[in-house]
């Protein structure tokens, strides 16, 4: 009797293979699931099954279409269950649903069904079932929507089930052999039971290896050579080394391969995962802890939950746990090479920097082991931390890298060198450093530290300043900038504008302030209030620099003002500093007072309106 | 030299693309910001705080998102045709919601900021829900508990719209509402989808955590406790903009006498309460270390051996700590900022939040969380 689906069966199709499956290979993908399930469920009652998957391809000499025939030895259907398949695919009408009816075998085994209309355009299903006595049924699906069920002609002499597809003439390019060979093995290569396929006649096993991991090998140097070699044929790159992953949380097992290049930035690396050795995603990407992207992994998990779109699996609590133990995995893996072949892992390092940095911030114990491996630039070139700690007992870092470029010549210039900690990491591994060697010292270093090291002047200098600095105080409070004379080299260098975060986030509140309205102009204020610290910054005079020297002797302290206004300017520009609305009025008279003062006095002599260059200058 | 800088910028741009939210990030931007300042280049400048704007409201620097968007608003100000406020508008809602977080922002300025985004949201015909929503934020943290149900009321009663925070988000701060009311089943039925993995944005489940800690503690379901706290402070320990929810784990470390681990945390996170931005995260952080220290105190230990910052007042070269005066210093703290918070706020919140803390000293109940 002829029987018709409940819902649009074309409709189902177009949603399966629009919304669900990316290319009309799946089936295979979809068949070898229900094979595994189905096979799955019969060692459920007998143990001792080992079940077996055969395939084959029936080509016509006449050039008519090819079968596939999908058998396996697995628990079979009953009537009963052939008809519930049935009214699943009739339900399965909407993408929730579908996902919800995978988690069940019958549900499963009906939308495995569905993809091969997206090859073919009928099926005939022969199924026995291993539970008790059965009749062999036979199901055959046409892709209008038309079905019967019957008892089969010919009954199968043991349990199982057996597909039958007969490709649709434009759908040919899935049925060749080496198409179904290299779909068998992409989707189902790591499956634990013999998969046989059968063409004209020729029988090959297709899966004779099951995972490389957990085969036996006859010494370690020959399981690292296979272990490489599946790593080179699955990602086609050839890595250094390999890593054994294993999870009890998700029943996790896999291999990790080390990368041979260091990866763009800290890219996430994709990974081929297998759910239940079947291949689940080739791009999952949450499996491993943020910091080892210098891995790509191969591996198969029993228990963790694929999301919908199948690419990777829910952030929840077990995998959470798996992560943390693969992490564990990896970190072993290093520790043991720190110990053991501390060159292999110094030239891990070398390639791999950024990652061994994410990692020691994660974990106290390698951080201890490798930190004084690890390179950071500074401002005599590039040393490992330990090389650094051997020469300086203090450890001094810019977290920015203006900060660094604000310090680094005249920092060198006094001999002192400091680590540009500008980059991915430095900054929280340089704060760490204390934390976990509490006799080390490691400071923040900006520009208002630099004055420490410079040398003081004598009495007699200081008495040769003291209007120059009287001048300099009043010129430049309302910029919130104190003054200093002391000797530095370079001697070029006539002033440094010295200030820390703190004091270049105040002067860009600042700034901030000038243009907003009220309310925000208010709000700024309201940031700042309580913040410590009246002063932002600090102009350094070089006793050194002779400008500065000459300077200080000029009886005219217009003159003077001018000079330190201007030399004020130009050490904010040097230190990348932007100006102030103020700042930049004071660089624009400046600059006009200069040049009023290169003219001299001509007949109408200076002006004084009140505009800009009205400075008196004489 | 003209011309490279952008390329500097650009550079500048893509490392901080590439680096989760935290100090490394906002200073990056705030560096690509002053670059564009220095030469003059207004749009630019106004681009880069865009971006540096999001990176400080997720990387815990208030005080740096308030200074860049008081720029922007200059900006706006002067030429509105070239810097639409609308398009900053959902920016803006951080901004203002940020603002309570500072005791010396006045009342009238956090009314006058919040009536001000209302108007820009209806300018564009925006609906009320996420205005509701922020409101009922605000006047929770400011203690008006009658103003804040009704307000709680109405929000969740207002159809949402293109301004209003994702579902994820929205839910997240229900959460919040639900554990305050002691209504711990209903917050943890509520937040299966969020401890799942099944739904998630940029700061869930990473709060989610810390908020559900207390709740798992008082239904006594201790293996979820656990994992909540394991997985939620992976997620948080280095982004400073978690303070608080630090604050959440220690408390829950000093209930289940957890106490070595509970120092660990301290000893890791307490240079970030120093110098942290956000007074309101500071408070919860000192509140829950107080109470933390006090139960070492309790366990009879007079001394404990930590690594501090060289910063902090108390700083001891030798390492050792007296623990007593440890509890006793964040206790001041956390006192010192409630009186600041209750007398801007002129409620009592931050006086009954220290005295709930006060109280857990009754509850606690140890749990090995190891094994």
């Amino acid at each position: 009797m002829d029987h018709r689906f409940q819902v649009s069966l074309r409709g189902v199709i177009d949603l399966l293979s629009h919304h669900l499956y990316s290319s009309p290979g799946v089936y295979v993908r979809e068949l070898l699931q229900n094979a595994t399930d189905a096979i799955r469920a019969r060692q459920h009652l007998e143990s001792q099954h080992p079940g077996t998957l055969r395939l084959e391809l029936m080509e016509k000499q006449d050039g008519g279409a090819t079968t596939l025939v999908f058998t396996d030895d697995g628990v079979g259907l009953t009537e009963e269950e052939v008809h519930r398949f049935l009214a699943t695919i009739g339900e399965s009408s909407k993408r929730e649903a579908l996902e919800a009816r995978r988690n069940d075998f019958i549900g499963q085994f009906g939308i495995g069904l569905l993809s091969c209309f997206m090859v073919c355009d009928e099926l005939l299903v022969v199924t026995r079932s291993a539970r008790g006595t059965h009749p062999t049924l036979e199901w055959r699906g046409r892709h209008d929507g038309t079905y019967d069920v019957r008892p089969a002609a010919h009954p199968l002499e043991r349990p199982g089930t057996q597909v039958f597809l007969t490709a649709r003439a434009d759908m040919a390019e899935w049925f060749t052999p080496e198409r179904v060979r290299s779909l068998v093995l992409h989707y189902g290569g790591l499956l634990p039971f013999p998969i046989h396929l059968t063409v004209g006649g020729q029988t090959e096993h297709l899966n004779r290896d099951g995972a490389p991991w957990s085969a036996s090998y006859e010494s370690p140097s020959e399981r690292r050579e296979a272990l490489l070699a599946y790593g080179r044929q699955v990602f086609d790159m050839d890595f250094l080394d390999y890593i054994p992953l294993r999870a009890t949380s998700g029943d996790v097992q896999g291999v990790a391969f080390v990368l041979p290049a260091s990866p763009h930035f800290n890219a996430k690396q994709k990974h081929r995962v297998y759910l239940k050795s079947m291949l689940l995603s080739e791009s999952a990407d949450n499996l491993l802890p943020d910091w080892a992207f210098f891995v790509k992994c191969v591996v198969n998990a029993n228990a963790l939950r694929p999301t919908a779109s199948r690419e990777s699996f829910y952030e929840d609590a077990v995998l959470e746990r798996a992560r943390g133990s693969l992490g564990v995995a990896l970190r072993r893996y290093l520790m043991d090479l720190a110990r053991e072949e501390p060159r292999a892992l110094q030239r891990l390092i070398a390639l791999h920097g950024l990652s061994m940095k994410a990692l020691a911030l994660d974990d106290d114990d390698f951080f201890r082991l490798v930190i004084d491996w690890l390179p950071f630039e500074t401002s005599l070139g590039m040393m490992t931390l330990g090389d650094y700690r051997r020469a300086y007992s203090l450890v001094r870092y810019t977290p920015t890298l203006d900060g660094f470029r604000q310090v680094a010549r005249v920092a060198a210039a006094q001999g002192l060198c400091i680590i540009n900690a500008a980059y991915t990491h430095d900054t929280a591994l340089l704060e760490r450093l204390p934390q976990l060697f509490p006799e080390v010292r490691a400071e923040p270093f900006s520009s208002a530290e630099l004055p420490q090291s410079f040398e003081e002047l004598t009495d007699d200098e200081r008495h040769a300043v003291r209007s120059l600095v009287r001048v300099a105080d009043r010129a430049l409070l309302p910029f919130r900038c104190g003054v200093e004379v002391r000797k530095f080299l370079p001697a070029e260098v006539p002033t440094l504008y010295s200030t820390d975060e703190e004091g270049a986030f105040r002067r860009e509140a600042e700034r901030a302030r000038e243009g907003a309205d009220d309310l925000y102009a208010g709000v700024v204020a309201g940031v700042l209030e309580g913040a410590p610290g009246q002063l932002h910054a600090k102009l350094c005079f070089n006793y050194l620099n002779p400008v500065v020297r000459r300077m200080a002797r000029v009886p005219d302290r217009e003159v003077m003002k001018l000079s330190v206004e201007m030399l004020y300017v130009q050490s904010l520009l040097l230190g990348q500093h932007p100006l102030s609305a103020r700042e930049m009025t004071l660089l624009n008279q400046g600059l006009l007072g200069l040049i009023d003062a290169r003219l001299g006095d001509d007949d109408e002599g200076p002006e004084n309106d009140g505009g800009p260059g009205s400075r008196e200058v004489h | 030299m003209a011309g490279d800088w952008n390329d500097e910028a650009d550079a500048l741009l893509e490392r901080a693309e590439h680096l989760p939210y935290g100090d490394t990030k906002t200073r990056i931007l705030e560096e690509a910001v002053r670059l564009a300042d220095l030469h003059g280049d207004i749009d630019r400048g106004y681009a880069l705080r865009g971006e540096l704007i999001d990176a400080a409201t997720f990387g815990g620097a208030a005080d740096k998102v308030l200074v860049a968007f008081a720029w922007c608003r200059g900006q706006q100000k002067k030429d509105p045709k070239r810097f639409d406020p609308e398009e900053m508008l959902w920016k803006q809602k951080w901004v203002v919601g940020l603002m309570d977080e500072f005791p010396s922002i006045s009342r009238q300025q956090i009314a006058a900021a919040l009536d001000d985004l209302e108007q820009g949201f209806a300018r564009v015909n925006a609906g009320k829900r996420a205005m509701l929503k922020l409101r009922y934020l605000t006047a929770m943290d400011m203690g008006e508990v009658d103003e804040a149900e009704r307000l709680w009321a109405a929000w969740i009663q207002t159809p949402r719209d293109h301004l209003t925070d994702c579902r994820v988000c929205e839910l997240d701060d229900e959460l919040d509402h639900h554990v305050r009311r002691g209504e711990w089943e209903l917050a943890l039925r509520k937040a299966r989808p969020l401890l799942d993995g099944r739904q998630f944005c940029t700061e869930v489940p990473h709060q989610t955590f810390g908020t559900l800690l207390y709740p798992l503690f008082r239904l006594g379901r201790m293996e979820e406790a656990r994992d909540c706290h394991q997985r939620g402070y992976a997620l948080i320990a280095k982004n400073r903009e978690f303070l608080a929810t630090v604050g959440e784990h220690l408390e829950f470390l000093g209930l289940t006498d957890n106490l070595e681990r509970g120092l660990a945390l301290f000893e890791r996170h307490l240079g970030w309460a120093l110098e942290h931005a956000s007074r309101r995260d500071r408070f919860t952080f000192y509140t829950a270390a107080g109470f933390l220290l006090g139960r070492v105190v309790s366990a009879g230990r007079a001394t404990a051996t930590l690594r501090l910052p060289r910063d902090f007042e108390l700083y001891q070269s030798n390492s050792t700590y007296e623990t007593r005066a440890l509890a006793a210093w964040m206790d001041a703290q956390s006192r010192d900022l409630a009186l600041q918070f209750d007398a801007r706020n002129g409620t009592d919140r931050f006086a009954r939040l220290r005295q709930r803390t006060e109280a857990l000293r009754t509850e606690v109940r140890p749990f090995a969380l190891e094994g």
